[in-house]
């Protein structure tokens, strides 16, 4: 809705207008002495509950003061007061810096004084702005001011660079959530608008954006009421979506050093953070890991195996896995091994136009042969080593070519099983990616595969039986050395563990028709030998444990 | 390796966000910034030594632990966290004890003894 009047139109409007600084003469000293007025009316004892006495007095101020004239100066006396709060909190910094001695507590309380009346004017002007049930003219105030804030910081930020402090925006736009999430009924009837115009405004300052903020802005969507109203209060789950792209917006900052390893103390810090988030969804909320996993898989880097195996082992609060330790389970048995789980990512999309149709004809004809020979220069992008293959096209790749499979081995009245998977134009396409890829392009694709390996559903069943057939059919040791290489390191590492990853791990060391232990890679090297028995002795002797 | 595949080359970009990152690492969020004021019990962490508790107890956020607090502890968790679930707490558990607030003195009162008269308006 960028359409002129629109929410987020509003929101871009205000940010533009918190660098114009033509204000008309006079303005800034109303501006100071209004707020100096507030602050004081709002601390004082006789302001009501909810400060509803002082303002009425204080609407009163302003009116006759002309701020409330036109839109105009109303925007200006945001913007002048947001920068007021923020030279504040400097000031109070800069003090600290120079007396240390300085009590820090009495110095961020000076901070919240004022911001916190400030806060309480936003959320009050927002609430009794138009007719009680008019929600347009409120929305669009809160995405005003919010654009405004968000305006400011984004310039205190470039302008200051390594002196830019969190703590002012850090508190207004936690405590405007917490006000406008009261248990009142004018609210209520605004809270999805209110929490989509906070989700445009955290992904505005997305920490690729705004990297000195980055702190603060984890708190802010991991703050327990934020989380509990997008991920639990709100019907039919429409906050998900927003949610979801906000961590994509955090695991798309921590990527280049996570691939990296670049992992100093501040980085160490942020990463414990996301660990901590992720370990809260997952307990609280698997279904959302769930559904989004695909689109999480994407932008974490391929060596972040625990990140990963956070995501991979949500599953549906109402089932019941069975113990992949088991002697005998028989997985083909279980009903929830027919359910297609849901992908909420469009990943079709990441596939040029014509790529696809190249590729829907193979899938149909199983021709004409130089699709699969001309596969490989489709996924390679570059010849820089490390950075050769288009990632998010592979998973792509691999996720549609199986959800294909499933549904044609379904259309011909069977199930997916090692003997029907095989043999078709999908596993054509599987089995030339295997052979064909080099090194580098294997280790993507392989695991590509081993994230749809989670709980009981269609895909983990019919990716765990092409790998296992991928491993069986190999005409090259290395193929088989890079599947165990793939499934051994997502399983040395802390649990969690994904269901499917572990079912599909042991029965390649289980099962005698793979020839484990037979190969020359499981006892290249003593301690390599050594792992592979603490691991076989890890999932075959339970029983004795 | 931890690293498959290599590290590829940091962007200018990034290099500036890591800088960033740094900086605002120095001065992080504190606990407060995200909390109403407190008036009288301001959060102030420092470094405990291990072997003292890190953490309350379980459960010592229900009415039955409050219940078994003292009644000058109610009183005083009453008067210094005010607007917080630990005074809704104590003001529950002083009420299940037969204490009762004035909202004009401000203070809870409890029965001495049976009150003298005993009208629809008073009691004295």
């Amino acid at each position: 809705d960028r359409h002129h009047g629109g929410p987020n139109f509003m929101m871009h409007s205000g940010i533009s207008q918190a660098s114009e600084y033509d204000d008309p003469p006079g303005l800034r000293e109303k501006a100071e002495y209004l707020l100096r007025e507030w602050v004081n009316l709002y601390h004082s004892a006789a302001a009501g509950r909810d400060s509803t006495k002082a303002f009425s007095a204080f609407v009163g101020q302003m009116h006759q003061q002309g701020i409330l004239k036109t839109d105009d100066l109303i925007t200006r006396f945001f913007r002048l007061c947001t920068e007021m709060c923020v030279e504040i909190s400097y000031r109070a910094q800069a003090e600290q810096q120079h007396n240390p001695a300085a009590n820090g507590a009495i110095i961020r309380a000076k901070c919240y004084h004022n911001l916190d009346a400030f806060v309480r004017l936003i959320a009050l002007l927002v609430k009794h702005s138009g007719e009680a049930t008019n929600t347009v003219t409120k929305i669009n105030l809160l995405n005003k001011v919010l654009g405004i804030v968000v305006g400011v910081l984004i310039q205190d930020h470039d302008v200051r660079q390594a002196d830019f402090q969190q703590l002012p925006y850090h508190r207004i736009f936690i405590m405007l959530l917490l006000e406008l999430n009261a248990p009142e009924h004018v609210l209520e009837t605004i809270n999805f608008q209110t929490l989509t115009a906070f989700c445009n405004t955290f992904h505005i300052l997305r920490p690729t954006k705004a990297p000195g903020f980055v702190y603060a802005w984890l708190e802010l969507i991991s703050h327990r009421i934020f989380i509990a109203r997008m991920l639990a209060h709100t019907p039919q789950q429409k906050g998900w979506p927003m949610y979801a792209q906000l961590l994509i917006d955090l695991f798309k900052f921590l990527a280049p050093f996570l691939r990296n390893v670049e992992l100093n103390k501040p980085m160490q810090i942020l990463y414990k953070g996301t660990l901590r988030v992720l370990l809260v969804l997952l307990h609280d909320f698997p279904e959302f890991l769930c559904d989004y996993h695909y689109g999480f898989c994407d932008v974490i880097p391929p060596n972040c195996i625990q990140l990963r195996n956070l995501i991979l082992s949500a599953f549906p609060r109402n089932m019941r896995l069975p113990d992949p330790f088991t002697p005998n389970l028989k997985v083909d048995m279980l009903s929830e091994i027919n359910i297609a789980p849901r992908i909420l990512t469009n990943f079709t999309g990441v596939m040029p136009s014509q790529f696809k149709k190249d590729l829907d004809s193979y899938l149909k004809t199983r021709s004409p042969v130089t699709f699969l020979s001309e596969l490989r220069s489709n996924l390679q992008v570059s010849n820089e080593p490390g950075n050769r293959y288009n990632i998010q096209l592979i998973n792509a790749l691999v996720l549609y070519v199986g959800t294909q499979a499933i549904a044609h081995i379904h259309n011909k009245g069977s199930t997916p099983s090692m003997s029907t998977i095989t043999h078709s134009a999908h596993m054509d396409i599987f089995q030339n990616l295997a052979v064909d890829l080099d090194t580098e392009g294997r280790y993507l694709f392989l695991n590509a595969i081993a994230n749809q390996l989670r709980y009981p559903n269609s895909h983990t069943h019919y990716f765990s039986c092409t790998m296992l057939y991928l491993f069986a059919e190999a005409n090259a040791e290395a193929i088989q050395e890079q599947i165990t290489r793939v499934l051994l390191e997502r399983l040395i590492v802390n649990r969690p563990h994904p269901w499917g990853l572990l079912i599909t791990f042991i029965e390649l060391i289980k099962n005698p028709a793979f020839k484990f232990w037979s190969h020359d890679f499981v006892h290249c090297a003593p301690e390599i030998e050594k792992l592979f028995q603490s691991v076989a002795q890890c999932c075959m002797g339970q029983k004795q444990a | 390796g931890v690293c498959p595949l290599g590290s590829i080359p940091i962007s200018k970009d990034q290099h500036y966000q890591h800088i960033m990152q740094e900086a605002a690492w120095t001065h992080m969020p504190h606990p407060s910034d995200s909390e109403r004021i407190r008036q009288y019990l301001m959060r102030n962490p420092c470094p405990t030594l291990p072997f003292h508790h890190q953490m309350p107890p379980p459960h010592s956020d229900s009415v039955e632990f409050y219940q078994r607090l003292s009644t000058e502890t109610l009183f005083f968790i009453f008067y210094y966290l005010e607007g917080t679930k630990a005074q809704y707490l104590a003001a529950k558990a002083l009420k299940k004890q037969s204490w009762r607030f004035h909202t004009k003195y401000m203070m809870w009162f409890q029965r001495h003894e049976e009150p003298k008269t005993i009208t629809d308006e008073f009691e004295q």
